[in-house]
């Protein structure tokens, strides 16, 4: 009997360890699972966060761009840069035949006449002079500097031709091509050519969704789950309702776009791929969750609370709005940035409203058409060229980087708001 | 006097019936005692006079109570008045989860009972005062109530109650949480306040209702048993349940 027992305890006491060995394992796995995914974003993305320059001499010939003596401000604005542009370019190999300059002036982006435009209105003195100036480079000869790129592939698989690559070499030889803080990726919308492609245009379009999901969604929440809650009596109705809360947040997203797409473009057909679209369709998700979390925070407010403040004859409003709500708002508000970091992440129901749009602009106001991080993450994964691969992961460095800024401060206010009331 | 008049209150959980037929009159500025047995009604009968059983959705109440001589199941009686004539002090101690002094200055808050700061500083005083938790926390008025020990919580509660000068104080085990010297402590303020307020006493120790009260009724399976003098409960009761329950044979 007594080794019975005794060898009972040493089951029991195997069994307890085999289940922790489980557990550290599983954590293990997920930690893995984690590293690996982070790892391969940023060793992928970092180097969208360079961007490469040739630094190409250019001659602000006067009767090129068709100058009179001492033009104005305007002159200087309409003038033709395109042929000094050209120019520029094609003079790096003197010896180049008419093909070889069209493959030289493919070596920068398409942008490179403005960028040479942008150098003469900031110095108009320069003209008649020499000056180098820093072009953009084509994103294949980027990914070439920045060693993403093939180069031992035949040359007819490549974008890059051998006598591209003999005068990119020549560049970096002589300390001509630099490679500087990608600002554009920041400050430009997004763009069919990956050297120019940034993502002002989806960030603010993101930050314009949440808004008017944050806006629409938490006051309504908030005060269906006060109603709900305190006022509602509890009958059949109110069951009911419960329980329809409750499958509408297991709603798949792609379902609140089609709702988006069906009610507010084509019935009340406001303006298409835009933010307030977006927002509004994004707040439909959100609801549900933010009103479970916040009935689940009210339903956590001890009722010797309410009772306390109905007995000094508070009337049932005051017992909500004095005690109960701001109680409440911790749990509610980590409730509505759980939603709203879902809302952030999501990518389905914009793209049936047409947030998916290529859009060059940054937007102004919720009512301008936009994208946003997820869509432009997919737009961007979608795209062929070689200089989109490492933008997709540094886009999904910056969404990331968002949530944890939004997960930040929701737990700062949690934090305060929870000193506060206990 | 008397004070509160009950005539043949029946309360119903549902359709359960928790109080049958209370009558009952109690003396102003005195002190009566509710005892009896757990579950017996006491706290339902108690919890009737302030109507605080309004809250729970399937409870209705039938009879009258008459507080100077208005009876208050009436639809016309306003809850949020009557709750400010009538003051209330829980089984567990629960102050709101903020400062001291606006735990005691929120009851005259939202009945304007205070025309100025000064107003409201002198209120705030006063209840503590009376509530012998002053001289203890003068100093922090401005710290979270809940940062008091058990005693002193309850005493904040008692000093929340009479902040808006109510006539009556219902008290539901105000004790039963705390240890013998915040217990002697809120027994030597029920006396004091007896004075300017009368006071119902829900209590679950015999001790207490001998010590504090000067009127006991006895509660048994929702009915009220007996009803008398303290004096008379204890020692001459006229009922063998009464005995019984007083003598410790049941209960």
């Amino acid at each position: 009997m007594n080794k019975n027992k005794e060898q009972l305890l040493n089951k029991r006491y195997k069994a307890e360890q085999r289940f922790r060995l489980y557990g550290l394992s599983a954590i293990f796995m997920a930690l893995l699972f984690l590293t690996i995914f982070i790892f391969k974003i940023f060793s992928t993305g970092y180097s969208a966060f360079q961007k490469t320059w040739l630094i190409v001499p250019v001659t602000f010939d006067a009767e090129l761009m068709m100058l009179d003596q001492n033009p104005s401000k305007e002159d200087l604005q309409d003038a033709d840069y395109y042929d000094i542009a050209l120019k520029s370019m094609a003079d790096l190999d003197p010896n180049a035949n008419e093909d070889q300059e069209n493959e030289l002036k493919r070596m920068v982006s398409y942008f490179f006449e403005k960028e040479i435009k942008n150098e003469l209105l900031n110095d108009p003195n320069l003209i008649g002079k020499t000056k180098e100036v820093y072009l953009t480079a084509s994103d294949d000869l980027d990914q070439v500097f920045k060693g993403n790129y093939p180069r031992d592939l035949p040359e007819d698989q490549r974008r890059v031709s051998d006598y591209q690559l003999k005068i990119f070499d020549q560049l970096v030889a002589n300390g001509k091509v630099e490679s500087k803080f990608n600002i554009s990726f920041f400050t430009n919308a997004d763009s069919r050519e990956a050297e120019l492609a940034g993502i002002a245009s989806s960030f603010m379009g993101s930050i314009f969704s949440i808004l008017v999901c944050l806006m629409i969604a938490f006051p309504v929440a908030v005060l269906a789950a006060i109603y709900l809650e305190e006022f509602a009596p509890k009958n059949r109705f109110t069951d009911f309702i419960e329980v329809n809360i409750n499958n509408l947040a297991a709603v798949p997203s792609i379902v609140f776009g089609l709702l988006g797409l069906g009610v507010l473009l084509a019935i009340f057909h406001l303006p298409r791929s835009t933010p307030l679209v977006g927002g509004i369709t994004l707040s439909l998700m959100t609801l549900p969750t933010i009103i479970i979390a916040a009935r689940a925070s009210l339903k956590a407010v001890p009722p010797s609370i309410r009772e306390a403040a109905l007995a000094m004859g508070a009337s049932r409003m005051q017992t909500t709005i004095h005690h109960t709500v701001p109680l409440s708002m911790p749990g509610t508000l980590s409730g509505t940035i759980i939603g709203l970091a879902q809302a952030l992440g999501e990518t389905a129901p914009l793209i049936l409203i047409g947030m998916v749009a290529f859009v060059n602009t940054i937007p102004g106001s919720p009512m301008d058409p936009a994208a946003s991080l997820p869509v432009q993450i997919y737009i961007w994964a979608e795209s062929a060229e070689r200089g989109f691969v490492e933008k997709v992961s540094a886009c999904i460095m910056v969404l990331l980087g968002f949530l944890i800024i939004m997960n930040l401060f929701a737990q700062i206010i949690r934090h305060k708001f929870e000193k506060k009331w206990s | 006097m008397i004070k509160i008049k009950a005539k043949d209150v029946d309360v119903f959980y549902g359709k359960k019936q928790a109080l049958f037929n209370i009558s009952l009159d109690i003396e102003e500025n005195q002190v009566t005692a509710l005892i009896g047995p757990s579950g017996c009604g006491k706290s339902t009968f108690l919890r009737c006079l302030n109507r605080m059983n309004d809250v729970i959705d399937i409870c209705s109440v039938k009879g009258e109570i008459l507080i100077n001589d208005f009876n208050i199941n009436d639809k016309s009686c306003d809850v949020v008045r009557l709750r400010e004539k009538i003051g209330m002090v829980f089984q567990k101690p629960n102050p709101f989860p903020k400062t001291l002094y606006e735990n005691v200055s929120y009851g005259p808050t939202i009945h304007g009972m205070a025309q100025s700061k000064q107003e409201m500083d002198e209120i705030v005083e006063t209840s503590l005062k009376k509530a012998a938790l002053w001289e203890e926390v003068k100093d922090r008025l401005h710290e979270p109530g809940t940062g008091l020990s058990g005693g002193q919580q309850q005493r904040l509660c008692i000093a929340r109650a009479i902040s808006v000068r109510p006539e009556v104080i219902l008290m539901d085990e105000p004790c039963s949480a705390l240890d013998p010297i915040a217990t002697a402590q809120i027994e030597e303020l029920i006396d004091e306040l007896k004075k300017e307020h009368t006071i119902i006493i829900v209590t679950h120790s015999m001790a207490q209702a001998a010590r504090v009260s000067q009127n006991t009724g006895f509660f048994h399976l929702g009915q009220l048993i007996e009803h008398g003098s303290t004096d008379k409960i204890f020692k001459n009761p006229d009922n063998k349940k009464t005995q019984d329950y007083i003598t410790g044979r049941f209960g």
